[in-house]
């Protein structure tokens, strides 16, 4: 057992949060908010050149070949500096054309993506807002060589700039909701595509994408017909580890940027850091920053290594999420005032904490999976 | 990062884990705590026969140096730690074992060593700690019994409290004021005392549902070999920083509760209330998992104290977290379980208190954790100022 980072990973570590600090910076990140596109294409360019989005992209389709457990490692850092963009999208829709593609998506799209030409989102949630196979209606049905989807999907992260969609339809009402969803990747040119950016509390461009006749060629099903469920299922799970990195990555911040204020801030003749309610306060958002991170990087190793962890994802999801908030909160409130300012850089991590929270699953969603694996019945 | 065990690792876990699922099949029915070992005698005599048969196998001498006949390494000690966690089995003295045993290899004399390690070893000498005094909580510092060196001896006069099993004891060690003069932090030094001494009383105080783990001791002229000192003469607060810092990573207490979900998770399946299974109430459902969640997260801190353990690279700040997380989740463990016994809750060890009467006696010993070995409070400060470095109260 050895629960540092290995060499690679704290080189990667450390070039992250260099180039971050460097070319994201929080005023960057303030004017991409409020931008249309909600990335900045040079700084996607300049990623792309770092191997980011190729990072866990097999050597063979031009990828970096990294593991999972080295993708938290950058998504951490990232989390903590706060990247606006598509990567987050573009690698969750990698991890379903590396799983589950077919050779010849996977030779079409994954050099592509690795170089940073193709930028992807994943279209799952619906009207009902939920994570299981339940909410999905979006139909897709076949015609001749193609299918014909029909159907509005809504939290599309970043899909007003993707160029491929990776749609979740249902193809069949089965025995059970999980029976009969298929993939599709959807080129986001297709006419029948209609996508408006929804207003957001983090300001991520979440998207709702409406599919109308959206016409797609057979070749372009990820998995299998009807059975691609556990390949959603593959994905939420990479999904709920990854955004439980970067929620881990802006615990830290939230925690330095407190514990740098407290001991500037001078009320009643000291620093606002030597008050005990404060220091308490502080020491517990530290304390639940670390047991944050060694359930973070517990349930990463297990996915790193195959084994499997769907409970020990829903318990790290489902910690996460209200350690980032509370954490987000308190940081907010220690600060005072200056941190309710949209010009202080708390807000940003406030803001994405609720973000956090409800992507891949809040926190009762993973609960009730933890009731089940704990032998609840 | 590599969680993995090695197989060698591997193998000796599944010997913890089967020595100690033995030993459950005879542990006592009045076994609900390490409260209840210190009190009742069938628990006690319980105990020291776990002890025994773990100081055969040479468990209680894990992570210690070859020299003092010791086996194993650290990583050995926290599997062991999990195993007896996760079957509540004793057997392993707190005191001599887990606090002073590890201190006297990194700062007792050979003679010392030599002494009384192996004692412990074979699970034979039962200790208790004398640090708390009725002024001196969790100031310790400023403590007042005295042991004032005459010849080759130290005469002790005072008194000590919450002494956690000192009425079962065979020895103490304990700081005591040796330098009236000098200043805070460098009077005190810390002694090996035999408590059948002449001139110590032995008083248990009631806790808070009347039974008795603790003590307070009474020394009345007790004289003491000058050569039972470990440390240096008047500088015993460097011993005491050093022990403090010999925490545990709580793995024992987090795997018992591992096991106390188990139990519990098996007794809401089976337990109808409105005619369905508890487990079918979405409120208990949410509220166990959050619990298990919280347990997941104990535990991987814990393995993180651990490994910095192993690589004797310990932070106090972690220790502290540990603490803080793995006693507080007790408090929370305590308080969940008994509401959802609703009446029952209520209910000590007898026919009509389910799982024996365990949430009961535990609303009460979760003190225990929160409260001894520095308050959660005083190791908050640990982190606000020896990790976060923020300005310190004077």
């Amino acid at each position: 057992m050895d629960l540092r980072y290995t060499e690679t990973q704290e080189i990667l570590k450390k070039m992250a949060r260099d180039f971050l600090t460097t070319e994201c910076p929080k005023a960057l990140v303030r004017k991409l908010e409020q931008s249309e596109e909600g990335y900045s294409p040079e700084v996607w360019k300049k990623m792309a050149e770092l191997g980011w989005m190729g990072l866990i992209i097999p050597e063979e389709y031009g990828g970096m070949g990294y593991t999972f457990q080295d993708l938290i490692v950058l998504l951490e850092e990232i989390g903590r500096n706060i990247l606006p963009g598509p990567l987050f999208s573009t690698i969750t829709g990698t991890f379903l054309i590396v799983e589950a593609g077919t050779e010849e998506q996977k030779k079409e799209l994954l050099p592509r993506i690795a170089q940073g030409e193709l930028i992807l989102t994943t279209a799952l949630l619906e009207s009902e807002g939920v994570f299981d196979a339940s909410g999905i209606t979006a139909k897709a049905t076949p015609k001749g060589d193609d299918f014909v989807i029909d159907g509005t999907k809504l939290f599309v992260e970043m899909a007003h700039v993707a160029n491929h969609i990776i749609c979740i339809t249902r193809t069949k009402v089965g025995t059970s909701p999980e029976k009969g969803i298929t993939l599709f990747i959807v080129d986001s040119k297709t006419p029948g595509i209609i996508c408006d950016v929804m207003p957001t509390t983090a300001a991520d461009k979440l998207c709702e994408v409406r599919f109308n006749n959206v016409t797609v060629p057979k070749k372009n099903i990820i998995g299998r017909m009807d059975e691609g469920w556990p390949v959603v299922e593959m994905m939420l799970r990479k999904g709920a580890i990854a955004k439980c990195a970067e929620s881990l990555g802006a615990i830290e911040t939230c925690v330095e940027m407190t514990v740098a204020y407290s001991k500037e801030r001078v009320q009643y003749g000291r620093p606002i850091g030597a008050f005990q309610a404060l220091q308490h306060k502080m020491a517990d958002m530290w304390t639940a920053m670390e047991t944050s991170r060694y359930l973070v990087y517990e349930v990463a190793w297990m996915e790193s290594e195959g084994i499997p962890c769907a409970k020990e994802t829903s318990m790290a999801k489902a910690y996460v999420n209200e350690a980032y908030k509370d954490a987000a909160k308190w940081a907010v409130r220690l600060h005072g005032g200056i941190a309710t300012s949209d010009e202080h850089d708390i807000p940003f991590y406030y803001r994405r904490s609720k973000a956090a929270d409800i992507a891949f699953g809040g926190t009762d969603f993973h609960r009730e999976i933890v009731a089940q694996k704990i032998g609840l019945v | 990062m590599d969680l993995a065990l090695t197989d060698e690792q591997k193998i000796r876990k599944q010997e913890f884990y089967d020595t100690c699922k033995e030993l459950e099949k005879k542990k006592p029915a009045s076994l609900l705590s390490m409260e209840t070992v210190f009190e009742l005698d069938d628990c006690w005599e319980y105990h020291l026969h776990c002890a025994r048969e773990f100081a055969r196998k040479g468990w209680l001498a894990l992570g210690w140096p070859p020299e003092y006949d010791g086996k194993g390494d650290m990583m050995d000690k926290v599997l062991f730690a999990e195993a007896r966690g996760y079957y509540d089995i004793p057997g392993v003295d707190i005191f001599g074992v887990q606090m002073l045993a590890p201190t006297l290899l990194q700062a007792a004399s050979e003679e010392i060593k030599r002494e009384f390690l192996p004692p412990i070893a074979r699970g034979e000498v039962m200790w208790c700690e004398l640090w708390s005094e009725p002024n001196a909580g969790s100031d310790l510092a400023s403590l007042s019994t005295t042991a004032i060196k005459k010849g080759d001896e130290y005469i002790i006069n005072g008194q000590k409290t919450w002494n956690t099993a000192a009425h079962r004891a065979d020895w103490g060690f304990g700081v005591f004021k040796t330098d009236p003069e000098a200043r805070k932090h460098h009077n005190m030094t810390f002694l090996l005392l035999d408590m059948k001494t002449p001139g110590i009383t032995i008083r248990p105080i009631p806790y808070l549902d009347g039974h008795t783990p603790y003590c307070e001791v009474y020394f009345d002229d007790v004289h003491v070999p000058a050569k039972n000192i470990v440390g240096q003469e008047h500088e015993g607060w460097a011993v005491v920083n050093l022990l403090a810092g010999f925490e545990r990573s709580g793995m024992n207490e987090i795997m018992s509760m591992f096991r106390g979900l188990e139990d519990f998770v098996a007794f809401c399946n089976k337990t109808k209330r409105h005619g369905q299974p508890l487990s079918k109430d979405p409120v208990i459902r949410n509220r166990l998992a959050q619990l298990a969640c919280d347990l997941q997260a104990a535990r991987a801190l814990a393995y993180r104290v651990a490994d910095l353990q192993n690589r004797n690279e310990m932070s106090l700040m972690d220790a502290a977290a540990g603490k803080i997380t793995f006693s507080e989740l007790g408090e929370r463990f305590a308080f969940l379980a008994t509401d959802i016994l609703g009446p029952y809750g209520q209910v000590k060890a007898s026919r009509w208190a389910p799982l024996n009467g365990l949430w009961e006696k535990m609303f009460h010993d979760h003190f225990v954790t929160t409260i001894s070995m520095g308050t959660n409070e005083i190791q908050r400060n640990i982190i606000a100022w020896y990790g976060l470095g923020l300005p310190r109260i004077r």
